[in-house]
């Protein structure tokens, strides 16, 4: 008798589907964005620490993270908890499906679970303060406020930045007795981090071997499969989520790795920046904090993607513009690749810390070593998996964080 | 930042900030705010289906972890007074849902929880007999009257009140208290918080105006907000 409005969400239906089918096959998107365009990002920190709203288009998601002391799991006696809830009820009013639901929430929080705990981003055992007895508890709280597509990435965004964003009470502990102290009397103490991680979410479509990043909820309904890659600022993989029914090949996936790679980088750089720059702004006024009120209206103190990494994006915009083009000419594959490889190195010398992260990316490892890219590029697909062996025992002797070669092995696995 | 002991503090509401939603909010009273977002008339379970009147659910959620026993009372006393206003008769065999997400609790998030939902569900299109405005008071430890105090003026107070009222008769739909007070003070808070209703009946006027008259030829005051 009365529609439920979730049974009805947009991408669902037959022609829908059929018409973003089309419009994939066409390099067009509903929003008028390129394939591989994301939206914006802003964030929003509240008063409290470890309070952050991510809103990327009308995909809104708040992230609070608190923690209190505990007791360790037997089995690791000096790890801090570390604990992952998404919640999709509420105001997102995605519960009123209840099949939906379940498996929407049980994805997501797998997604997360493995983008943080099982990649070990989080330093645990910082977290410790007596082995056995005492260790904090964290507890991350995902609250879906809007979904309109890719909530993968939005609470990811979310989760890491609430958790870089959030300060604990400082804490010591002399015969036998546990003090806490509060924030006048000592500051507080940031967590501890191995690495940075983020996802970018594709989407695929039978129509077309052109991936779209960042989907919509009308283009992730319709979607043949979503792949969700989360890359950390050293651009290691940390974990790999693909399903669905398109037919997807190597060369389709190790595309979608490379780019995911540098936006999950210059995503973690935004982070930073929007974190410092809410540093200051706590310097500045001790009372001036209004939080997540400045959602409401004024757009001061919202960070944007765009307007923080405003160079960036300039700098990036005439080479997506020639590659489509250039696709939409003629779908020479070669050339598009070659734009890309170019692309590549240029980028990572601009960042600090050397790049040879990547190196398991096999086309990237042959336009290094290779001095013709276009030779790299057409034999790169038949290359895919001795290049990726013959990668691994490059890699092992590398000086890395021990916990580099976990997320790989995981990440193979799934692969 | 810091207003007088008889005056509300600085309202700001956005309307339809969700897209997922028929009707949603996002209100704030100072640096306390909140997200009130509603769906109605929908599709009821059978075990809450009602042949004279829609079913009413209603939800609080805290900014972390599960409801606590604080944050289920507040619900109730939403829910309570939802009851009141809705207009259940419009819609049987029905369900109306009405949740409110805390984004920051800064004192009075009572108050300002009704008063999210009010807004929500007159955004929101659902029927209601009347609208209703919240209003919080406390006694501080001076024996002076404060209305809608902030967080740091909470933490002293003799005695608290919520006051409920309807925007027809002004009639009372709820009264909380929390402490000790006499019966003069009682009366004398109340004419406080009747006259700061008012204030608050204005502001949904107003917003609702504004939000609805954007859409016709009123270009130049939604160029002059932005």
């Amino acid at each position: 008798m009365f529609m439920n409005s979730n049974l009805f969400e947009p991408g669902k239906s037959k022609p829908e589907r059929n018409f973003v089918q089309l419009a994939v096959k066409q390099n067009q998107r509903f929003d008028g964005r390129r394939s591989n365009e994301c939206r914006d990002v802003e964030l929003t920190f509240g008063s409290d620490w470890g309070t952050v709203a991510v809103s990327m288009g009308d995909t809104k998601v708040l992230t609070r993270v608190t923690c209190d002391m505990g007791t360790p799991a037997t089995s690791r006696p000096n790890e801090g908890k570390f604990q992952l809830n998404v919640n999709l009820a509420g105001v997102a009013f995605l519960d009123e499906l209840q099949t939906t639901h379940d498996q929407r929430s049980l994805t997501l929080n797998s997604l997360l679970e493995r983008t943080f705990r099982s990649s070990r981003s989080v330093d645990l055992e910082s977290l410790c303060v007596a082995a056995e007895h005492h260790v904090w508890c964290i507890r991350v709280d995902v609250n879906v406020l809007n979904h309109d597509g890719n909530l993968y990435d939005a609470s990811t965004i979310a989760t890491l930045a609430a958790l870089m964003h959030f300060r604990r009470p400082d804490v010591t502990f002399a015969d036998d007795k546990l003090r806490i102290y509060t924030e006048k009397e000592r500051d507080f103490i940031p967590l501890l981090f191995l690495h940075y991680p983020v996802s970018v979410t594709y989407c695929i479509y039978k129509s077309s071997w052109q991936p779209i990043v960042d989907p919509t909820l009308l283009e992730e309904n319709a979607a043949d499969s979503v792949i969700v890659l989360s890359f950390n600022s050293y651009q290691e993989l940390c974990s790999l989520n693909a399903g669905g029914t398109a037919p997807t090949n190597v060369r389709t996936i190790m595309q979608c790795a490379r780019n995911a790679a540098t936006r999950c980088k210059s995503l973690v750089d935004f982070i930073r920046k929007a974190l410092s720059l809410d540093e200051e702004r706590r310097l500045q006024g001790d009372r001036l904090v209004d939080g997540l009120v400045a959602l409401i209206g004024n757009t001061q103190h919202k960070l944007s993607f765009n307007k923080l990494m405003g160079y960036k994006k300039q700098e990036q915009q005439p080479t997506p513009s020639d590659k489509m083009e250039l696709e939409n000419e003629s779908s020479e594959e070669p050339e598009v690749e070659e734009i890309e490889a170019k692309e590549e190195p240029s980028k990572e010398e601009t960042g600090e810390a050397p790049m040879d992260s990547s190196g398991w990316l096999p086309q990237d490892e042959d336009s290094q070593e290779l001095p013709i890219p276009s030779e790299a590029s057409t034999s790169n697909a038949g290359k895919g998996k001795p290049n990726r062996s013959k990668n691994k025992a490059n890699k092992k002797p590398l000086p890395k964080k021990q916990n580099h070669s976990d997320s790989e092995e995981e990440a193979r696995q799934f692969i | 930042m810091d207003v007088e002991k008889d005056k509300l503090r600085q309202m700001h509401c956005e309307f339809n900030p969700l897209s997922r939603c028929d009707g949603s909010v996002m209100y704030s009273q100072g640096a306390t705010g909140l997200i009130g977002a509603v769906l109605g008339p929908i599709e009821v379970k059978t075990q809450n289906l009602s042949i004279d009147g829609s079913y009413l659910e209603c939800n609080y959620r805290p900014k972390a972890g599960l409801p606590q026993v604080k944050d289920r009372i507040r619900e109730a006393a939403i829910r309570d007074v939802l009851e009141l206003a809705l207009l259940a008769e419009a819609h049987p065999r029905s369900k109306m849902s009405v949740q409110i997400q805390e984004l920051e609790d800064r004192g009075s998030i009572d108050a300002c929880a009704l008063n999210c939902a009010c807004l929500a569900m007159l955004i929101g299109g659902l029927p209601m007999k009347y609208s209703f405005a919240a209003v919080h008071c406390i006694i501080n430890e001076q024996g002076e009257y404060v209305l809608d105090p902030d967080q740091s003026e909470t933490l002293h107070q003799r005695a608290s009140f919520t006051f409920v009222l309807d925007s027809v008769e002004g009639n009372l739909l709820l009264v909380q208290t929390k402490g000790a007070f006499k019966i003069a003070q009682f009366n004398d808070i109340e004419c406080l918080c009747r006259a700061a209703s008012a204030e608050i009946f204005q502001f949904y006027r107003s917003q609702v105006a504004k939000y609805h008259g954007r859409s016709e030829a009123t270009a130049e005051k939604a160029v002059m907000e932005t």
